[in-house]
Order: C-alpha cells, then structure tokens, then sequence
C-alpha cells in the first residue's frame, strides 16, 4: 500500500490545485451550461490573467491592482470572442480559437518574455499566509474561501432582473428578443464574465506556483470541461446552486482523481490523454448506453 | 373606441433571394392600420405571407421598402428587442414563446418585464407571486400552483397558454397571434381561444390574430383581412363582417384562387 502514502502526501497539494482549476471550471460551465455556446477562450484568457497579473506584480503594482487587471483582461478577452462570434457570424469554438491564438502572441508581449518569476515578490499566498506563501492547506482554505464568496455572487446575481435576463437567453433567444433582450448584449456580458473568471484563476496560479508561463494555458479548457461534468455528476444540475457549485466540487474531485492516478505511477504527461478521454467518455455516454440498450433489445425480440 | 392609431403598417414589401432564379416576393405592398383595442382577424392561404407580415410587424424580419408605424412612432428599421416594449406575441410553435429551462415563475418575471430595463433587483419577488397566481388562474390548468415547475415539464397546450398569459401581462399596445391555438387538440385552442379574447378585450390592444379557422374568422374581432400572394386582397370592417358567414369566406377563397389559376 506504497501508493496510498504517496497520495495521502499529495492530498492538501492538490487540494488547492483543485480550488485554483475551480475558477477555469466556473468559466467553462457559464458559456456552455448558462448560454448554452461552447467556448474555448479559457485556454487563452487563463494564461492571459497569469501573464497580466505576473507583470501587475512584478512592476510593483500590487496584488489587489494586479488581479483587477488580470480580471479586466479576461473579461475584454471573452467579450472580443462573443463580438467575433456576433458580428462576423464565426461559430463560437472558432472565435474562441481566433482569440487564444491571438493571446498567445499578446501574451508575450505582456511579460516581455515567455515567462515571468514572482519568487522575490509579494503575492496573494505571501500577502495572507506570511512569508512561506503557508502550508497547502491553508491555502486551499483561503481559496476555498473566497470561492464561496463568489459563487454566492454569482447565484445572486443570476437570480436578478440582468442574471434572469441572462439566463432566458441562453435557454431561448426567440423568446429573449420578444421579451426586449438584447441577446448579441447578453451573449457578450455572459461571455465576458467567463473570461473574467479564467483569467482571474490565471493570476492565481501565477501566484500560488510563483511563476506565469505563456504555455500554462495548454490543456485547461478540458480540465475544466471534465470539472463540470464531473461534478455535475456528484452534485446534480437541476437547481442554480447545485450547477454553480458542480464545477467547484468537480475541480477538486478531479484534482484528486489525479493524484491517485499519479502515485499509482502515471507519468504526469499522460494525464492530458486521460482527462480528455474522460470528457469524450462523459459525452459520449448517453449515446453508448442508448446504443446498447438498442441492441439489447434487438437480441432479446 | 378612440381613433388612436396603434399600428399602422405602408406598403411593405419584402423578397427573398433577389436577383437569383429563386426570387420571391413574399410582401408585395402590404398596407393597413390598426386602432388601439381593434381585433383584427387575419386570414389568407398556405404562403400568402400571413406570418411574413406578423415578423415584419414584430421586428424579426426588416422589410425591402414601406413604414411601420406604432403609436406614430416609426420603428421600421428598429430590432425586434427595441419594439417590445409594445409589442407581445404568441407565435404559431409553442415552443418559441417559453424558456424551457426556466420556472413558469421566472417565465412570468420575464415577460412581466417586457421592454424594460433590467438591473440588479431580485427578478422573483413575494408580490409578483400573488399577481402570477391571479392571472394563471384564469386559464383553469391549475398551472397557478406550479410556478416552480420548469416550463419543459408543460404539455405543448399548457406552454401555449403560458405564453398567452404572458404576453398580455403587461398590457401590450399591440398584440400578435399567429396561428397560436393550431399546434393544440380541439379542447385546449379552445380554451386557449376563449382566453385570448378574454385577454384581448382586458388590454385594450391592437390586435392581429392569423387563424386557418373560418369559423373562428368570422366569429371573432371585429376587422377581417384577407392575403393573398404577398397583398391584403380585402378588408371587411365590422359591419360588413358581421354579415359575412365562414361559407362565404371559404367561397371567396376559393375564386381568388381560381383566379389566379386562370391568370397564371
Ligand atoms: N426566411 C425565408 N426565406 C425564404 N423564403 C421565405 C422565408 N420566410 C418565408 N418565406 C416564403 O414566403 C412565403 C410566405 O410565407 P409565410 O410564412 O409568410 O406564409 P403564411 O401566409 O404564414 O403561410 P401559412 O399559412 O402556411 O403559415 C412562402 O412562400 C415562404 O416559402
Ligand atoms: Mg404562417
């Protein structure tokens, strides 16, 4: 029982990795859940708030300043995929993709370089938990923390006049207009706050990892697909708070999922293989069942 | 009635694909004018561009040439969104006019605020609930005690009810039904009927209802226009309407239509 050692070491570690992808679970779960338009800016506006936090920082701006602007990225980020997908009538996965293409360039720019270090800087973690940056745990506490703060943010919000209004354009957007919404405004508000959310998880995991890299976006859209889905399956979907939290819930899960799959001796790189095979399996399997009960059925006749 | 004009629609016209082989003109000079709280009925063959008419009305389609007016106020260029705060609808798929996802109750708080800003007060409220249950009540689907319930859980009949009810929630200027009890069994358009003219005659709203229904043609509204081939071939005000009986109706469809066999 070696293994089970190493994953209880890993335990608190991926405790707060889990609470830090849970930002990137909540960016995917509102365009794709809420608005019901599958969007791939994540994998560049997650990135894009590590890079703009990381620089904030480093040119002594200060964490709060540096956050609001990684913030202030992800949300223009988000909003320019909805304005390509509006205006010039590109299917939402294809602006997404235009974007992070562009944001990877951007993103360059930003630092200077592909990378910048934080380790002599100040941080959240530093900021919060004194000068080691504290233990995991505390870590994941302070994160799980201000999570909760925004996800109840967000329920509230989704249950205003504008969140309503939201809401009833994503899940119909004949009956939005003829109600007086402007679905092109609400698609882009929508659009907008999921990237504010990915970017925001940037600059987190800029801070906790003391280090914003632009390659760090590789792969987090399905981290954050399989987070949704995954918790969507523990927690359920069928009231707001239950599809607020499935992404959170998920994303620790599923950064627990991980390290078990590590310490059973998984190469670290092959984990992407897994989590994408995870989501096409989620996916795909109401159809399969379907297909097998159909057989089953025929064999049985 | 007063002679305020609610709507008043010059000469509309729209073709689809033109200058292609597939050209078609579907609104070839539409013109005609509503008073607030008229009922006009409007009928017309597979294709004549009934509902054409109601989407340019409605802000859903933006007609080639020709005005609409509200209120006096011109819109013709104006999005559907920008155009209701005076206009509600129930359309022919009672599918279109609820959000599926959402509670009947959040279906309601919508509409309840058509045309309206939206800002970040609580959409659901304890006094919206009582004005909710009043108004659902009327229909006599019991839906009065299931405003949690998502409207996916509805039948097609209780969805078009729904969307009836909320689109004369807040007192429209205008009102249009296209085709709205035609997807429904024989019990529930009637009921859904006998609730619109419930709801029509409380409003006070121009009113334009297409309906396939001869009977129901020259039994309700007081105003009834026929299209034909992209134009209002007639317009029978009230009293010439009330002397006409469904078998006249259907016998003057049949001779435009000969007609039109005989000039093609
Ligand atoms: N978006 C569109 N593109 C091309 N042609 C269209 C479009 N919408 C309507 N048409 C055509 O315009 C004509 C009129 O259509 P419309 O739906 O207004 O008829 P209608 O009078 O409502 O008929 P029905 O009684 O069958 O509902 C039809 O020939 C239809 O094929
Ligand atoms: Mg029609």
């Amino acid at each position: 029982m070696d293994f089970l050692n190493t994953y209880f070491n890993l335990v608190p570690v991926s405790l707060a990795q889990g609470t830090v992808y849970a930002f990137v679970g909540l960016g995917v779960m509102i365009p794709f859940r809420l608005l019901m338009l599958p969007d791939l800016t994540a994998e560049g506006s997650f990135p894009f708030g590590a890079a703009v936090a990381a620089s904030a920082i480093a040119g002594g701006f200060g964490i709060l300043p540096a956050m609001l602007f990684a913030l202030l990225a992800g949300i223009l980020a988000g909003g320019l995929t909805a304005i390509i997908h509006l205006f010039f009538k590109v299917t939402s996965l294809l602006a997404g993709i235009i974007v992070l293409t562009m944001l990877f360039s951007i993103n360059i720019r930003v630092m200077g370089k592909p990378n910048t270090a934080l380790f002599s800087f100040d941080t959240l973690f530093t900021a919060l938990l004194g000068p080691a940056g504290g233990s995991p745990i505390s870590q994941f506490a302070v994160l799980f923390v201000i999570l909760c703060i925004i996800c109840f943010t967000l329920l509230w919000f989704l249950h205003t006049e504008l969140g309503l209004a939201l809401r009833a354009v994503g899940a119909n957007q004949v009956m939005a207009s003829a109600q007086g919404l402007s679905t092109s405004w609400y698609v882009i508000v929508g659009i907008a706050i999921a990237g504010g959310f990915a970017a925001t998880g940037g600059a987190i995991m800029a801070q906790y990892q003391s280090y914003a890299d632009v390659n760090m976006g590789v792969g987090v859209l399905v981290i954050g697909l399989a987070s949704t889905i995954l918790g969507e399956a523990i927690v359920g979907r069928d009231t707001l708070f239950r599809q607020i939290f499935a992404p959170v819930v998920g994303a620790i899960i599923y950064f627990q999922a991980v390290a078990l799959a590590l310490s059973l001796g998984l190469r670290p790189s092959d984990l992407k293989l897994l989590t994408a095979l995870f989501v096409l399996l989620a996916l795909g399997l109401p159809i399969l069942t379907e297909r097998i009960r159909k057989r089953r059925s025929k064999l049985s006749q | 009635m007063n002679a305020h004009p609610g709507l008043c629609v010059r000469g509309l016209r729209k073709t689809f694909f033109g200058g292609t082989v597939q050209e078609k003109t579907v609104l070839n000079g539409v013109s005609f004018s509503l008073q607030s709280g008229e009922f006009a009925v409007l009928v017309g063959s597979n294709g004549a561009g009934k509902s054409t008419t109601i989407n340019a009305v409605a802000g859903d389609l933006l007609v080639d040439e020709g005005q609409i007016f509200i209120s006096e106020l011109n819109v013709t260029s104006l999005p559907a969104y920008k155009r209701a705060h005076a206009i509600a609808r129930v359309f022919q798929d009672p599918m279109k006019g609820t959000a599926a996802a959402l509670s009947i109750y959040e279906n309601l708080a919508l509409a309840d605020q058509r045309g309206r800003r939206r800002g970040l007060r609580l959409g659901l409220s304890k006094a919206k609930v009582d004005r909710f249950r009043a108004s659902l009540s009327v229909l006599g689907l019991g839906l009065e005690n299931r405003l949690k319930d998502h409207v996916s859980q509805l039948s097609g009949g209780q969805r078009q009810s729904l969307t009836l009810i909320m689109a004369t929630l807040n007192e429209p200027q205008i009102l249009l039904l296209d085709e709205h009890t035609a997807a429904l069994d024989p019990r529930a358009a009637e009921l859904v009927m006998k609730a619109s003219l419930e709801a029509i005659r409380r409003s006070g709203a121009a009113t334009l209802m297409v309906t396939h229904n001869m009977e129901h043609a020259v039994n309700y509204g007081d105003r009834l226009l026929m299209m034909h081939d992209g134009k209002i071939i007639f317009d029978l005000n009230s009293v010439a309407k009330a002397k006409t009986t469904a078998a006249e109706l259907v016998e003057r469809f049949h001779h435009v239509i000969s007609d039109r066999m005989m000039f093609a």
